[in-house]
């Protein structure tokens, strides 16, 4: 689980997000759970925030958790998890990490590339399998924690996103 | 200088080529082609192929009493010492920890074994023999040696078409598999993450797995000892890493070798008379139907998990449970990842993989002790 403490306009917000799958997550919010599912997750490269926020994540919960995940914050790497990766939107910072153990065949991306999400960032063979790792979220490659030919652990941070 | 009575002689090869001969080096010619252009399962279709080609040209003294290819073929089908050796290396390259993770995808690999039963009973519908019908069962395992050992044992006269059959489908794995997965599954099923679940499997658990599973099978199911005994004792030496060099030599030189000799063996015993009857057609096609119903057990069982577990058990991993391993896992992989481009269920299907490697090997002991071989 992760906590994450938001200071809203002034406002306080204790948000505890549970990860239940990949794409599913229980958050509690003030004493109330909410069971969220995350459908959509893209960086929109260059677009501004205007008063009305416009969030990109979809939630199916209320206005609360929706302004939750409009506004992640991105622990230090090491300790990111998946979800925490994968949850960044509008272009805010993310860690992606390896889904499995593995060694890294190729590293596609070095800092300062652009990608689209999904695009290959690098090759984990496991298994003696070659899987394409997929760019976890759109937008900058700002740091890349791996090079080719190293092996990696479930959950070993792989790159991190960046503006 | 040349004496006109000697031409004949000489062409007494040209002579000898009769239509089904054609017909079975038009079919080594395919097989060349699928090893080498289509980089289908090469390492054995090529020497299928080659089998196959050479024992079929006229008067071919590799088919003598003495000739390479019969010997070759008393010295490891005859008495199944091929299918042993090659399981001893195959042992030393599966990796179970992906099953002892998850032991609960074992029945995952028991499930993927039904088909062997229904075909079974199909084959004698159309007329087989018990035996060759068990035979012809075992195909839809996608499990080359114990097809060989199985059809060895119960109806050797088939063992040329069973052995073809087995590897082609294996190696048609990638393209058989999917249109049954996608015939049962819906997107959204296909779409189920099943992200990587960390345990770790003590080296201690990992030594003794093979030893506790050899005294099980052998003791339950004694006609699958040899097979199982191979397998694990490949297994055992890889995870106790006591014996580097004989692993290395299991996997490598000693399964390389055997399997060039057993591709060899088998390509011979696709003699144009014996090899081009309707019967091989209907081995052929029943095998082809084995496999899919197995595939599709495999897939209707992970959607009863997937049902029980509400919704956290992706359905294309059941048709991981047969035994072609590790190519029916990654097929899975690469399915399941043409729907969520990060949904690596690669673990989870290793492991209903790995567990399908040892439920062939079993199913096989049954059918042998139901047919009461001995």
């Amino acid at each position: 689980m992760r906590r994450y403490t938001l200071n809203i306009s002034d406002r306080e917000f204790v948000v505890d997000v549970q990860e239940i799958d990949a794409d599913h997550f229980e958050v509690v919010v003030g004493g109330e759970s909410y069971q969220v599912r995350l459908a959509g997750d893209e960086a929109l490269t260059g677009a501004v925030i205007a008063p009305a926020p416009a969030s990109t994540a979809t939630n199916t919960a209320a206005a609360v958790p929706r302004k939750v995940a409009a506004s992640p914050r991105s622990a230090p790497a090491v300790s990111v998890s998946p979800p925490a990766a994968k949850k960044p939107a509008g272009g805010g910072k993310g860690t992606q990490t390896a889904p499995m153990p593995g060694v890294l065949l190729e590293v596609n991306v070095k800092p300062g590339d652009t990608v689209t999400r999904g695009q290959q960032v690098a090759i984990l063979d496991a298994m003696k399998m070659h899987n394409v790792i997929g760019a976890s979220q759109a937008g900058t490659v700002a740091e890349v924690f791996v090079a080719a030919g190293q092996s990696v652990d479930h959950d070993t941070p792989l790159l991190k996103y960046g503006e | 200088m040349i004496d006109p009575s000697m031409i004949p002689a000489l062409l007494k090869g040209l002579d000898g080529v009769t239509w089904q001969a054609a017909v079975m080096m038009g079919i080594s010619f395919v097989l060349f082609y699928l090893a080498i252009v289509k980089d289908y399962e090469p390492l054995l279709l090529l020497p299928i192929g080659a089998g196959c080609l050479l024992a079929n040209l006229p008067l071919s003294p590799l088919m003598d009493e003495h000739g390479m290819l019969t010997i070759l073929y008393r010295f490891g089908i005859e008495n199944e010492l091929y299918p042993l050796l090659i399981f001893v290396g195959i042992g030393a390259l599966t990796d179970f920890g992906p099953l002892l993770e998850n032991p609960k995808f074992v029945l995952l690999g028991a499930a993927g074994q039904f088909g062997i039963f229904l075909t079974l009973l199909l084959a004698l519908l159309l007329g087989f023999t018990e035996k060759e019908a068990a035979s012809i069962g075992i195909i839809g395992a996608i499990d080359g040696p114990t097809s060989i050992y199985v059809s060895g044992i119960l109806a050797p006269h088939m063992l040329g078409p069973i052995t073809v059959a087995a590897y082609s489908y294996m190696s048609l794995v990638p393209i058989i598999m999917p249109p049954v997965i996608y015939a049962l599954t819906t997107k959204e099923e296909r779409a189920i993450r099943m992200p990587y679940s960390q345990r770790r499997i003590s080296r201690r658990t990992r030594i003794m797995f093979p030893i506790i599973v050899t005294v099980m099978v052998g003791t339950l199911v004694p006609f699958a000892t040899p097979l199982i005994g191979m397998l694990m004792l490949g297994n055992l030496m890889k995870e106790s890493g006591a014996v580097e060099r004989l692993t290395k030599a299991s996997s490598n030189e000693i399964a390389n070798m055997v399997t060039l000799f057993l591709g060899l063996a088998i390509g011979s015993t696709m003699g144009g008379e014996k090899f081009l009857q309707t019967q091989t057609l209907f081995i052929l096609i029943l095998g082809l139907l084995a496999f899919g119903l197995d595939c599709a057990a495999g897939v209707f069982f992970a959607k009863i998990l997937n049902w029980v577990t509400g919704g956290k058990v992706n359905p294309i991993i059941g048709a991981a449970g047969i035994s072609a391993f590790p190519m029916a896992a990654r097929v899975c992989q690469r399915l399941a990842q043409k729907e969520n481009f990060d949904n690596f269920l690669l673990m989870h299907a290793m492991g209903a993989n790995a567990a399908g490697q040892v439920a062939s090997v079993v199913a096989g002991g049954v059918v042998l002790a139901l047919m009461g071989a001995g």
